[in-house]
């Protein structure tokens, strides 16, 4: 059978992770996967958390004191950062999805990361309580 | 080098079929519309200094109705986009049917209990207050 250059295997699963020396939809394609997985890990961390709702509000106000943790919080910044990113990118795939701009995917990209390093930036600076 | 067009564009992955990724691409922008929400919500109307809510401000804000619903819509919305981006990254390691039979079997489950699981936890919360 021929093998298309499009055929997934298990050593190419990997290289998606590191795509140093790729283009940039290589990039945009490792960092939409690897923030997805992260948020779908906390997804399932946030609703197990959450469940503390349940039982009352001593368990779930004391839970509460754990965002001014420093690694907690470093952690949450961490979920803000990759909602940006993963959505921003996840903008571009979808105006390319309906046939948006798909020629000009590189600066959608450029640009779209733009905005979502200014959003993180300013999110950074309100969590950190700069001003 | 020549590539067609379709190549560059999003597309169902092999082995995902267009309705799910059809899915996967409309639940993306309405979880930007529901996050938008969920962020003010949770960082500005909360009575704490860092603008969080409380346990009493949960069960407070619970008490109109739009929000359970919206609550539900969300993690519907969520957990399906993201349990079909699993399956699409596990889809990339080429599985073979057996396999695959077997990671749609164990995340359609998965999904079913983390949003039976959710809508029981949005219920029990709305039904502590009042």
């Amino acid at each position: 059978m021929e093998q298309t250059r499009n055929q997934p295997s298990a050593g190419k699963f990997w290289s998606w992770f590191f795509p140093v020396g790729r283009q940039v939809g290589g990039w945009a394609f490792a960092l939409n996967r690897l923030t997805a997985l992260g948020l779908t890990l906390y997804l399932f961390i946030h609703l197990t958390a959450l469940g503390l709702l349940a039982k009352g509000p001593d368990g779930y106000d004391n839970f509460l004191a754990l965002t001014e943790n420093p690694v907690i919080k470093l952690g949450e910044w961490a979920v803000v950062a990759a909602v940006f990113l993963h959505g921003f990118n996840g903008i571009r795939i979808l105006l390319t999805s309906f046939g948006v701009g798909v020629t000009r995917q590189r600066q959608l990209f450029y640009g779209f990361m733009v905005v979502a390093v200014l959003v993180i930036l300013i999110f950074t600076l309100r969590m950190y309580r700069v001003y | 080098m020549s590539q067609s067009t379709s190549s560059y564009v999003s597309a169902p992955r092999p082995g995902e079929t267009s309705w799910i990724w059809l899915v996967k691409i409309i639940t993306g922008p309405l979880l930007i519309l529901v996050l938008i929400l969920h962020m003010i919500v949770n960082h500005f109307v909360g009575s704490l200094p860092t603008g969080l809510m409380t346990y009493n401000d949960i069960v407070h804000y619970y008490q109109n109705p739009i929000i359970p619903a919206i609550e539900i819509l969300f993690l519907i919305t969520v957990v399906t986009h993201s349990l079909i981006g699993l399956r699409g990254i596990i889809l990339d390691m080429n599985p073979s049917r057996p396999v695959l039979r077997v990671v749609t079997w164990f995340l359609s489950l998965l999904g079913v209990f983390a949003v039976g699981y959710g809508i029981w936890l949005v219920l029990t919360i709305a039904s502590k207050g009042g």
